[in-house]
C-alpha cells in the first residue's frame, strides 16, 4: 500500500516536472497521450470491468468536441458553458447508444460499430452544420473566469489537474459496490441475476458513465487541438482507444495511459522515417495478444507475483 | 399452513420436447422437499421455471401466495428466493470475499452505491466473514475463486445462495461431484440450516436425499409420478419401474 502511495507521488512529481525539462514538442505529445489515455480509460470501463467491447467511443468523443467547437466559434459561447454543453451532449448520446447493452458478444461489437458510423457519417456529410471534411476550425483557447490558458505547458497542467480529479472518481467508482457488480457481471451474468441484480440496468448505467468520460476526453481534445474534423469520430479512433486499453492492460487505471503512450509515441516517432508505421502497431498488437494478454500492467503484475504466469 | 412454493400445472416445451409436463406441487413453509428422477426427467428445467431462469410455457408459479410467473429472476431473489446451480456458477475472476459481498448487496439498494469503496463498510465485511465460516470457508476470503477446489466452490455456491437470507432455497445437486467425506460434510451443512427456510433440492445420492427430505417428489419424462414420504418412495411400484425397469 505504501509502495502505491510512493509510486503516485513520484509519478506526479515527474509529470509536474515535464514542462521544465522537456521541449514543447514532448509536452504537447504528452498532453495528447493523457487525453487519448482518458478516452481509452472510458472504453475500458466497459471492456475491463463489465466485459463489453465497444467500438463507438469516438462518437461521444467527437460529439462533445464538435459541440464545444460549434458553440464557441459560431455562437460565441464562453469556455465553461460550452464545455458543460459538450459533456451533456456526449453523455446524452451515450444514453441513447447504451441501448446496445441489450446485446452481447459479437452483436454488441457490431451494433456499437454501426452507431459509431452513424455519427461519423453525420460529421462527414452534414457539411452545412459540421463543416464536412474541413470540420470546425479556429476554436479559441480555453478561458476560465479571467484566466486564459494559452501556452502548451499551461494547458498540459490544466489537463493534469482535470485528470487527477477524474481518476480519483474513477478509482472510487470501480471499487464501489457498483464497480464490483460490473466485474461480477463480466464474470458470470447468470449468477448475478440469481443474486438479485438487474444486469441490464447496471450495464446501461455503466455505458452512460463510460460515455461521460469519453465526452470529457472530447472536451480536453478540442481545446488541445483547436479544431475538429470527422477523423475524430472515425472508426480508427474507437479501435485505437480499445487497443490502447488492451496493450496497457484492461481493468486497470494506469494501463490505458501506458497503452496510449506506447501507441502515440511510436506513431510520432516511427512515422518520421517509416511510411508503414501502422504495420509496426499491428506487430505490437499481435505481440501483446501472444505474450502479454493482460497488457503491460499484466506483465508487471506477473513479474511481481513471481511465477503465477497467465500467458496464453 | 402457509404454502411457500406452489407449482400450478407448469409445462415447459423446448421445440419438440416437453421437458416438464403439467407438473403441480405445493411445498409448505419450512418443508424440505427432495426432487428425484432419472437423467432427463425435467428436474433442472422445473427448477429453472421456479427460479425464473426459464419462463414456463404454461402454468403458474406462486410464492407465499403471490403469483410470480411473470416476475424476473432477479426480482424473485429480492422476494426471498435463493438458488445454487448444478454446475458451479460463481464469479471465478473475483475473490471469495467479493463474491459474497455481491451476494449480500444484491437484494439491497446499496448495490447502486458508486461513491465509496465497498471495503469501507466494515459491518458488511464482518457479516461476510461470518457466513464464510458457516460454510467452512474461513481464511479463504482473499483467494481468487479460480484457485479454489471443486468442493470449495460448492461451499461458496451455498454461501452465495444463503447470502440474501432467502426464505426459499433451491439446491440443484449440491453434492454432485463431491467425495464421500465432502458429501457428509455438505449434508450436515444443509441439515443444519434454519427450519424457517423452505428447501427444494435435487439430489441423486439417495442416502443424502432421504436423510434430508421431509417429502419426496419423483419426476419421470417431465411428469410427476410420485409425491409422498421418504419411507414410501422406495416401495412405490411406479418409482421402482422407472429406476429398475419392470420387475
Amino acid at each position: 500500500m505504501s509502495y502505491r502511495v510512493i509510486g503516485i507521488v513520484v509519478l506526479a512529481a515527474i509529470l509536474a516536472a515535464v514542462p521544465s525539462i522537456a521541449s514543447e514538442y514532448w509536452v504537447a505529445l504528452l498532453t495528447q497521450v493523457l487525453i487519448f489515455g482518458l478516452l481509452a480509460l472510458s472504453a475500458d470501463l466497459l471492456l475491463g470491468h463489465a466485459g463489453l467491447f465497444s467500438l463507438c467511443h469516438a462518437a461521444f468523443f467527437a460529439v462533445s468536441a464538435y459541440t464545444v467547437a460549434i458553440l464557441q466559434t459560431r455562437y460565441g459561447v464562453t469556455t465553461i458553458p460550452a464545455a458543460v454543453a459538450g459533456l451533456v451532449a456526449g453523455t446524452l448520446l451515450a444514453a441513447v447508444f447504451a441501448s446496445a447493452v441489450r446485446t452481447r458478444g459479437v452483436y454488441f461489437i457490431l451494433i456499437t460499430l454501426a452507431f459509431g458510423y452513424i455519427v461519423w457519417g453525420v460529421a462527414h456529410r452534414w457539411a452545412s452544420f459540421t463543416g464536412g471534411d474541413n470540420g470546425v476550425t479556429n476554436v479559441p483557447p480555453p478561458s476560465l473566469g479571467g484566466l486564459q490558458i494559452v501556452t502548451k505547458a499551461h494547458y498540459y497542467y490544466f489537463v493534469l489537474v482535470v485528470l487527477a480529479i477524474c481518476l480519483l472518481g474513477y478509482r472510487i467508482l470501480t471499487t464501489s459496490p457498483f464497480g464490483l457488480a460490473l466485474r461480477g457481471i463480466k464474470s458470470s451474468e447468470s449468477r448475478m441475476r440469481s443474486l438479485g441484480y438487474r444486469v441490464g440496468a447496471h450495464l446501461y448505467v455503466a455505458f452512460i458513465i463510460s460515455g461521460f468520460y469519453a465526452s470529457l476526453a472530447g472536451v480536453l481534445y478540442i481545446y488541445y487541438n483547436r479544431f475538429v474534423n470527422p477523423v475524430a469520430a472515425g472508426f480508427p479512433i474507437s479501435v485505437e482507444a480499445i487497443l490502447m486499453a488492451i496493450i496497457g492492460g484492461t481493468g486497470t487505471i494506469l494501463g490505458p495511459f501506458i497503452g496510449s503512450g506506447i501507441i502515440l509515441v511510436l506513431r510520432n516517432w516511427v512515422s518520421g522515417f517509416f511510411h508503414y508505421y501502422t504495420a509496426v502497431l499491428g506487430l505490437i498488437f499481435i505481440a501483446t495478444v501472444l505474450w502479454a494478454p493482460n497488457g503491460v500492467m499484466g506483465l508487471i503484475r506477473s513479474w511481481r507475483s513471481g511465477n503465477r504466469g497467465e500467458g496464453a | 399452513m402457509t404454502i411457500a412454493i406452489e407449482v400450478d400445472n407448469v409445462s415447459k416445451q423446448f421445440a419438440g420436447l416437453r421437458a416438464v409436463d403439467s407438473v403441480s406441487l405445493s411445498i409448505p413453509q419450512g418443508e424440505r422437499r427432495v426432487l428425484l428422477g432419472p437423467n432427463g426427467a425435467g428436474k433442472t428445467t422445473l427448477f429453472h421455471c421456479i427460479s425464473g431462469t426459464h419462463q414456463p410455457t404454461s402454468g403458474r408459479i406462486v410464492m407465499f401466495g403471490k403469483d410470480i410467473s411473470n416476475v424476473s429472476e432477479n426480482a424473485r431473489t429480492a422476494l426471498g428466493m435463493g438458488r445454487t446451480f448444478q454446475i458451479s456458477n460463481v464469479c471465478t475472476d473475483l475473490t471469495v470475499m467479493e463474491n459474497l459481498l455481491l451476494g449480500m448487496l444484491g437484494t439491497t439498494s446499496q448495490k447502486w452505491s458508486m461513491f465509496r469503496p465497498v471495503t469501507s463498510d466494515k459491518e458488511l465485511i464482518g457479516k461476510a466473514v461470518a457466513s464464510l465460516e458457516r460454510v467452512g470457508l474461513q481464511g479463504r476470503e482473499n483467494e481468487e475463486v479460480k484457485y479454489l477446489s471443486y468442493g470449495e466452490r460448492r461451499q461458496l455456491e451455498l454461501a452465495l445462495a444463503l447470502s440474501s437470507n432467502p426464505r426459499v432455497l433451491l439446491l440443484d445437486e449440491p453434492c454432485a461431484g463431491l467425495s464421500p467425506s465432502e458429501r457428509t460434510h455438505f449434508s450436515k451443512l444443509v441439515s443444519g440450516l434454519s427450519r424457517e427456510i423452505t428447501l427444494l433440492m435435487i439430489e441423486h445420492d439417495i442416502d443424502v436425499a432421504l436423510a434430508l427430505a421431509d417429502k419426496v417428489t419423483v419426476l419421470h419424462r417431465g411428469r410427476l409420478i410420485f409425491d409422498g414420504l421418504p419411507d414410501e418412495v422406495q416401495k412405490n411400484a411406479d418409482v421402482k419401474e422407472v429406476y429398475f425397469g419392470r420387475l
